[in-house]
């Protein structure tokens, strides 16, 4: 260990501001260290920011990453830098330079830290490749983000009041002829929340869920989703459709129920497809500057002896390695943390 | 079908080597289903199946050989393909129909539709004399041998006059190379039941 690590000088990158990016800023920054944080976008917040309610206890996502990001933006050992990208690394002896670009003004910048976190999060998988739900054809087919901001309007009284939803899950997900054979693990609870938000914003609606397995594993999960069923009135149906036809400007949507064997109908207004959750694009580009393995969906790997680490001095959390809900991901930021604190201890 | 749907199928018991010949004969690995239905959801004839898509996949994991080989939905499957089209796994059911339709026939079931069969045979006779359909005589035939003996003749004459409907067809250029293919096909030929 050398005279530099042992001053509270050091800096650590975290790359995203979503939960988990923020999470490992705020707990490095506890640690004494300084933090830039970089967000591509105008304001951090990451995909939470997007959402409508939450589960397992109905909170206002927005209430919790507003209090995160006040935090965020009173902490003097943290530089935030909105509307960033990283150009360029060059590894040093003891971290690397970074060059970052601010996509709004186009200048640039060079900096150096002594470790980096990546938390670019995750996106949802292009649809096209399903023509026979008709994402982008016919308009009341939401993915399942679009469907949030649905919800978001019709919380504000806007949009035509729903009389039925159709909520599809393992749309692309345990699909693999279409390339993604894994569960994306956080549908099936949003779904619920969705499905139950739409009961409540509108008690006469009557709403399906279409699903293969409902996986409910965590504390207050299965409650939560058995309250969907029970108090809500969400009606479950196994079995994955086959087709979204339009029908006299709604949506009818075919399927068989699996548990008694049957052909079934049901005509929707919105159709909800619970798309498989995939990395950004950027996240593997990324992960090659800095040195850091990626799987075969682009997703980051970790190391063999740590969770959250995936290179010397490079850490990451949240959904650029894994589909997460918004607790996993706030694990994972102060996971990283903890490793980029010890790092910068001199014992990581 | 004979199926009593209340007795206990006693799975210790059951053995059929139905999913290896399957896996062995067509190259399907039945173990790759995961029961979602969108094969039947999407089945342009579920409707009128006593065993959806989905369920004849099952049927073969249970063992289920007698069900599967006496049940309708082998003489109601259209082939469509819609099913495969959709699946997750990609798992090919209409070949699993042929295959269990060939079966069938081979060890003396008696199919549920029998017009189906014969239609088969006549359609397999008419390529097999011009190596292709001629829509007309086949028709004809068919429905003289069902007794339908007025169906479809309105339209059949309309067709005609529109000059929609040839009454032959001609012979495909190698008719040898198709008689190749029939004796190969008469070689390992099925008995009909």
């Amino acid at each position: 260990m050398n005279e530099s690590m042992m001053g509270k000088e050091l800096t650590a990158l975290v790359i995203g501001g979503g939960p988990a990016g923020i999470e490992a800023a705020l707990k490095i920054a506890c640690g004494g260290y300084r933090v830039v944080l970089v967000e591509k976008e105008s304001e951090p917040g990451g995909l939470l920011r997007k959402l409508y309610s939450s589960f397992p206890r109905w909170e206002n996502p927005s209430d919790r990453i507003g209090w995160m990001v006040d935090d965020l933006k009173r902490n003097k050992q943290i530089e935030i830098s909105l509307e960033s990208t990283v150009e360029s690394v060059a590894r040093t002896d003891n971290g690397f330079n970074v060059t970052l670009k601010n996509t709004a003004t186009g200048g640039a910048r060079t900096i150096d830290v002594q470790a980096v976190v990546l938390a670019t999060g995750f996106g949802l998988m292009d649809l096209s490749a399903y023509g026979e739900y008709g994402h982008g054809i016919y308009p009341g087919v939401l993915n399942s983000l679009e469907f949030e901001e649905r919800l978001r309007e019709w919380s504000r009284g806007l949009g035509k009041a729903p009389k039925a939803v159709a909520l599809i899950q393992c749309v692309g997900s345990r699909d693999r002829s279409k390339g993604y054979p894994y569960c994306s693990k956080v549908c099936c609870m949003y779904s619920a929340k969705q499905a139950g938000v739409v009961k409540d914003l509108f008690p006469e609606a009557k709403v399906y869920v279409f699903y293969i397995d409902c996986r409910a594993a965590g504390k207050g999960y299965e409650e939560f989703l058995r309250e969907v069923i029970e108090k809500k009135h969400v009606r479950y149906v196994r079995g994955r459709p086959a087709k979204v036809l339009p029908d006299g400007g709604r949506l009818l949507v075919r399927a068989e129920d699996t548990l008694i064997g049957i052909p079934v109908e049901f005509t929707a207004d919105v159709v909800v497809l619970a798309a498989a959750v995939v990395p950004h694009p950027e996240t593997a580009a990324l992960a090659k500057m800095f040195g850091a393995p990626v799987d075969e969906y682009g997703f980051i790997d970790h190391d063999l002896r740590s969770h959250a680490k995936c290179a010397d001095r490079v850490f990451f959390a949240g959904g650029c390695g894994f589909a997460v809900d918004t607790e996993s991901a706030l694990s994972q930021g102060a996971a990283a943390a903890a490793e980029v604190i010890a790092l910068f201890n001199g014992n990581g | 079908m004979d199926t009593d749907f209340y007795t206990p199928m006693r799975l210790d018991e059951v053995e059929s080597p139905l999913q290896d010949e399957v896996e062995k004969a067509l190259g399907i690995d039945i173990e790759t289903c995961m029961e979602c239905g969108k094969c039947s959801g999407g089945c342009s004839n579920a409707h009128i199946f006593d065993f959806t898509p989905r369920k004849v996949v099952q049927l073969i994991r249970l063992g289920a050989e007698e069900t599967l080989l006496t049940m309708d939905a082998l003489w109601v499957c259209l082939s469509c393909q819609l099913c495969v089209d959709r699946c997750p796994s990609g798992i090919d059911i209409p070949r699993i129909m042929d295959y269990l339709r060939e079966k069938a026939l081979r060890e003396g079931y008696r199919p549920s539709r029998p017009a189906v069969v014969l239609f088969y045979e006549l359609m397999c006779s008419c390529v097999e004399r011009r190596g292709r359909v001629s829509e007309a005589p086949l028709m004809l035939r068919f429905n003289v041998l069902t007794g339908q003996y007025l169906k479809d003749l309105t339209l059949g004459i309309r067709m005609f006059l529109k000059g929609k409907l040839p009454l032959t067809a001609g012979k495909v250029k190698k008719m040898d190379e198709v008689r190749t293919l029939f004796v190969s096909w008469h070689r390992r030929s099925v008995k009909r039941g």
